[in-house]
Order: C-alpha cells, then structure tokens, then sequence
C-alpha cells in the first residue's frame, strides 16, 4: 500500500517546514538568548544562554523609567483601541444598513483616501494638533486614529454577513435602533470585534512615526520610542535592547493568545 | 439589559474623564530642553556640563530628551516644516554632515552665535561647516577626527612597529595588509562594504567635497575624487579586508580580535574600549594619505554640533550656558574625554591632563596629543545640502568597482545620479 515516492514526498514536504519555522523561530530564539548576554557577547555572534539576564534588566530599569513608559504605551493603545473600535464600527454598520446614493458617495470618497500616504498628512496635522495645544499630549496620538477608514471597511464588509432577519425581528419586540446595535449587533460580531481588536491593539501599541513626531519630552515617550532611543548612539547596549524587545513584545502575545480564544469562542456561537 | 449599557456608559464617560485629565498637564517653565541620541555620549555629557553651570547658577534646570539620530533629524524637519514652534527644544544637537541642510532649508530658524560664542577657540573645520552668510551658528561638539586603529601585537608579529606606520600611502596599506594575512591569518581591515564613509574620509583629506563651495556638483572632473575613488578602488579588489554588513558586523570583526584593525573617527574609542581583554593591544596611526598634491593624514567622519533654536524659550540662558561651560571650560573637557570618549574640539582643552595623557589601553601611546594635532589639520570643507544623496550614489558603485569596473564610467553614473537628484 504505501508508495515509497509518496513516502518521500511527505519527508520532503516535512523537512521544508521544518526548516521555515526554525527560520521563523530564530528571530525569537536569538532574541531571548541574546536577553541573557553581554553587548559585547552579542557582537561577536555568541548564541547559547550567557550570565548577563539580571544585569541587563536592571540597567534597563535604571535607563528608563520601564512603568511610566509601559503604563504610557498601555493607555494610549487600550483607549485607542477601546475607542477605534466604539465609533468605527458604528460607523461601518451605519454604512451597511442604512445605505443610500450620498452616504455611497461618501464611503467611495473615504476608501481613495486610504491611498494617502501618512507622510503627506503628517505636517498638515502636526500644524493642527499645534493649533488645538495638543503636542506633547497622548491625545494628538489617540484622536486621528479613532475614525478609521480601514477598520470602518472592515465592519461594514462584516456587516454583510450579519442576518437581517435578527434585525427586523428585534424591531418587531420593539428595540430602538441604537439598541439593536449594542444588544444585538455587538454580541453577535463578537467575533468581528475580537479580530479587529487584535488588529487596532497592535497598530497602535507599535505605532512609531506619528509618536515620535507629536511626543516631545522623556516622560510621555511610548515603548517603542524608548526602544528606538536605546539603539541609538555610537555603542549601543545589545543586551539591554533585547530585554526591553521582549518587554515591547509581551503585551502582544498576550492579547493575541486571550483573543485567539475569543475568536474561536465567537465563531462557534454564531454556528449555532 | 439596562444595567449592562450603564456599564458602557461609565466606561465611556471614564475615558473621556481620563483623557480630559491627561490634557490639562503642561510643560514645566524656566527649563531648559535639549534634544539629542545618545544617553551615554552627548546626552550624558550636556547633563555634566548642566552640573558644572548649576554649581554657579542656582536656578537653572536643564531636561536632556534623548531620541534615535534618525529620530531626532526627523522630528525636527517636520516640526520646523509645519511652522509651529510649540514644543521645540532651546537646544539641539545636528550631526555636522546635515547641518547645513537645516540653516539653508529654514532659514531664521537657528540662532546665529557668532556674536555670543568666541568661535576662535573651536577647530577651524567645525566652524566652517556651520557657518552660513558669514554667520556662525553652532557650538561644536565632538569630532569625528580620524585614525587608522590597528592591533599592535597583530603588526609586529608581522614585522611593523608603529614607526613603519606613519606617512603611508593606501597602496602601503595594502602591502602592509597582505603581509599581515600572510604572518598572523588575520585580515586588516574590518570594511562595511555599503558604507561611503571612507570615501568621506579620503576627501576630506585632500580638502575636496561632492560640493563646491557655491553648491555645485563637484564629481565628474574632481581630480582629488578619482584619486580617492580609485584608491579604494584598489584596497576593495585586494584581499585585505573582511566585508561586512551593518554596525553589528561591523564592529564585531574586530572585537572578536577576527581582524586586525579599522579606519574610522575617534568615537569608535569607546566601542573598542568596551573589551577590556585586549586592553594593551591597540594602537593608533594616522590615516593613510591619498596620493593627491595637499593631501593629508588627517580626516574627519561624523561629529556634531550644538544648536539654539531662534524660537527658544529659554534663549538667552541656553545661549549663556553653552558659552560658559562648552566654548570656555577645558576641565569639563577632561572629564567627558575619561567619562564618555568624547573627543571636543575646543583647542585650549588639549593642554589638560587627560589630553596630555597617554592612554594605556592604547599601548601607551599618546593617543589624544596625536589625535588633537590631527584634529588641527583637517582640512575645511563645505558639506553642502546634499551629502546624504550623494553618498547614497557612491555606495551604489562600490560593488562595481570591485568587481573591476570603469573607474571613469562610475563617476559618470554617480554625477549623473547625484545631479539627477539634486539639481
């Protein structure tokens, strides 16, 4: 029965994903051995565990002050995301259910300035945050994104999928428009949000460009620009950018995993 | 039902409290603000220089914000090109190569300092590179004053001391490096072979730029640039070298002790430094001359300056501060050249003792005497505006070059780029 070409291709199958996920893991790999050495250690390519996982990480919290950074990091990227999320998909089932020729129009309009790089709009609204008072505040970071285009697209494409059945149905018991959203819509996206959650989080917790611009002094700096800043200069410490790398990574995973099984949970419910 | 959506209530109304709260806090006045990249090299030495000023001054406050080189250029540029000066710092610091970049392109947006600072006092060159309509604009800060750093144990078990090493050509060079690799098995020189630097540092030597000093191409017909270029041409096609890519590579082929030596600024000091292992065995020669009438052995790669911002809103404090510490004090010199490996380039600095010194990790050679006396020579030049274009043109024919190409046909192709992209 068994075909020893097929046999052999299965091997060969096998070895070539064996050798693509131990390219995919290295990175890590190297990343968290790295953690544990010296800059010095690092340079000249040493790749097994070394002493150093203490030193690193206390001179990472005496460079940098780690809570303020992470606490900044974390309370633009939950507030963002939180409201991203509140008002883009509202907009995007509005922009699904409510359909009519203008609002077309305008929907059309906002997906061609999608196409607008964020270097054309960066001094533009500098000069506007600049007018509001809002540089050097974690709100010139929060507000632009709170609208967005893409995560509007995102909803509406998800809003097909929603049956309309349960929305006339809800009328019928007799639930006032924006009822239906919160008690009806939201629970049954819980999928849609659990995935758009995912993507918003991590947008703005590895947000850098528009940070670096609108952020001015050390005490509102996010993680990602501290883990700039370190890199930089005539000898920077290797060891100490892994350990705040891994720091920078974490929360990720974190939300990642929690809303893997969100995710999973959401499409089950929408099966039954 | 009910009770859930007053939980979105509060939620939201909790938000929109915490960010109102966020807005309302400001900035702290009568401080100084500087911007610059590197905690442990400038950051660190304007917060000593701080010290030293607070000893007499009481009042004052500084705050260093220290971003990535990249970053602060960039923030900069798009701060100065929105015209909102709201939340620009007193003070920046400008790597020289980009300085005249900024005076040109935002003009009035610097404060001229000529008046204030003694310019006199400073390296001729570092002067020369921020001065626009006869105005000087920066204090200086570190020189990037440069040295071919070699491993002296590596050279004398090739037979060179470090007599043989003074008043060479690139073509000794190689000579030097091929009997290096035949004695020890060591390669001299660790190259970034998509880096321009030392094309940089050939020119300069022979006091000769991309630029002319109006502006203008100055590639296609520049003798002292065909002989710098086909110099390197030939140190690439020998086999003196290990290529190697990014500052990591870089760096490690040497402090692994893999190969012999670099050619590079002063401010690679502190990378060497940091394996104390082969404390003893370095040394350091002048660079290697270009065979060009007024060629010299002395070069520049990198420094920076100092920066008033004509916006500042602590001007005259900053400007008094930078006067009384960075363009006077040559004790504060000593202490950042021990503490940071920063070479200054106020020129009384060198008859301290740190500058008198000989350094013993340097094989006690007196490395800051000779790095100070070819910090005097280095010729003036204009960088111009479009250094980085131009540079990014010549690395783009390095590996022609190696591979044997025209010399005359990739100064064609680098002119022909660097116009097409600036002109």
């Amino acid at each position: 029965m068994k075909n020893p070409l097929y046999l052999l291709q299965r091997a060969l199958t096998y070895l070539v994903l064996i050798v693509a996920s131990l390219l995919s893991v290295f990175p890590f790999f190297w990343l968290l051995v790295g953690a544990t050495n010296t800059s010095a250690d690092i340079i000249k390519g040493k790749a097994d565990i070394g002493g150093a996982l203490i030193d690193n990480i206390l001179t990472f919290f005496e460079r940098v002050d780690v809570p303020l950074v992470f606490w900044n990091s974390i309370y633009i990227a939950v507030t963002a995301t939180f409201l991203t999320l509140l008002v883009s998909s509202l907009a995007g089932y509005a922009f699904e259910i409510f359909r009519s020729q203008v609002r077309e129009r305008i929907f059309g309009g906002m997906l061609l300035m999608l196409s607008i790089p964020f270097a054309a709009l960066m001094i533009p609204l500098f000069t506007m945050m600049g007018r509001l008072g809002l540089i050097n505040n974690h709100l010139a970071i929060i507000l632009p994104g709170i609208a967005s285009i893409f995560i509007i697209f995102y909803f509406r494409q998800a809003t097909k999928a929603f049956p309309r059945e349960l929305r006339d149905a809800a009328r019928i018991d007799g639930l006032k428009e924006w009822q239906i959203f919160f008690y009806i819509y939201l629970p049954v996206m819980r999928s849609t949000y659990a995935a758009a959650t995912i993507i918003v989080f991590m947008l703005n917790w590895n947000n850098y460009l528009w940070p670096l611009i609108v952020l001015q002094t050390n005490d509102k700096k996010t993680l990602t620009l501290v883990v700039s800043s370190l890199l930089s200069g005539y000898y920077p410490d290797f060891g100490v950018i892994m350990v705040a790398t891994i720091f920078a990574t974490l929360p990720i995973l974190i939300i990642f995993f929690v809303l893997q099984r969100r995710f999973v949970e959401g499409m089950l419910g929408s099966i039954k | 039902m009910p009770n859930k959506l007053n939980g979105l209530r509060t939620l939201v109304g909790a938000a929109t409290l915490g960010a109102s709260v966020l807005a309302m806090t400001s900035a702290l006045a009568g401080e100084v603000t500087v911007w610059c990249w590197d905690p442990n090299f400038n950051g660190a030495t304007m917060l000593e220089a701080a010290a030293r000023y607070a000893a007499d001054h009481p009042d004052f406050t500084i705050n260093v914000v220290d971003f990535a080189k990249a970053d602060v250029e960039q923030k900069l540029q798009a701060q100065l090109a929105s015209g909102t000066t709201d939340g620009l710092p007193d003070i920046v610091l400008i790597e020289d190569y980009r300085a005249q970049k900024y005076l040109q392109s935002f003009p009035g947006s610097f404060e001229p300092l000529g008046g204030a600072i003694d310019t006199s006092k400073f390296a001729p060159y570092k002067v020369e590179l921020a001065s626009l309509n006869g105005q000087s604009y920066s204090v200086p800060f570190d020189s990037g004053v440069t040295g071919f750093f070699y491993r002296t144990d590596y050279l004398a078990d090739a037979g060179y001391s470090e007599a043989d090493l003074q008043d060479i050509t690139w073509d000794q060079l190689i000579e030097i490096g091929k009997a290096v690799e035949a004695k020890t098995g060591h390669k001299l020189l660790s190259v970034d072979i998509n880096d321009s630097g030392i094309i940089r540092i050939m020119m300069q030597s022979a006091g000769t730029w991309y630029f002319t000093e109006d502006g203008q191409v100055n590639i296609e017909g520049n003798a002292a640039f065909k002989t710098a270029l086909g110099a390197w041409q030939r140190v690439l096609q020998s086999d003196i070298y290990k290529p190697t890519s990014g500052w990591t590579d870089y760096t490690g082929a040497f402090a692994s002790g893999e190969v012999a030596g670099t050619i590079t600024g002063v401010w690679i000091t502190a990378t060497i430094k940091a394996n104390p292992e082969l404390a003893g065995k370095w040394g350091v020669a002048p660079i290697p001359k270009i065979d060009f009438e007024g060629a010299t052995h002395a070069s520049n790669l990198g420094g920076s300056s100092w920066y008033v911002l004509a916006s500042a809103p602590q001007k005259a404090e900053a400007i008094d501060f930078l006067k009384e510490i960075w363009a006077s004090d040559v004790d504060f010199y000593q202490k950042i050249l021990i503490d940071q490996g920063a070479f200054g380039t106020l020129t009384e600095a060198r008859n301290g003792p740190a500058f008198q010194a000989s350094d013993a990790f340097f094989s006690g050679q007196p490395v800051w005497q000779n790095f100070t006396s070819w910090l005097a020579e280095i010729p003036g030049v204009n960088y111009g505006i479009f250094t980085e274009e131009a540079d990014t043109a010549v690395a783009a024919q390095l590996p022609v070059l190696k591979d044997g190409g025209d010399l005359d046909e990739a100064i064609k192709q680098i002119d022909a780029q660097v116009k097409q992209q600036t002109m």
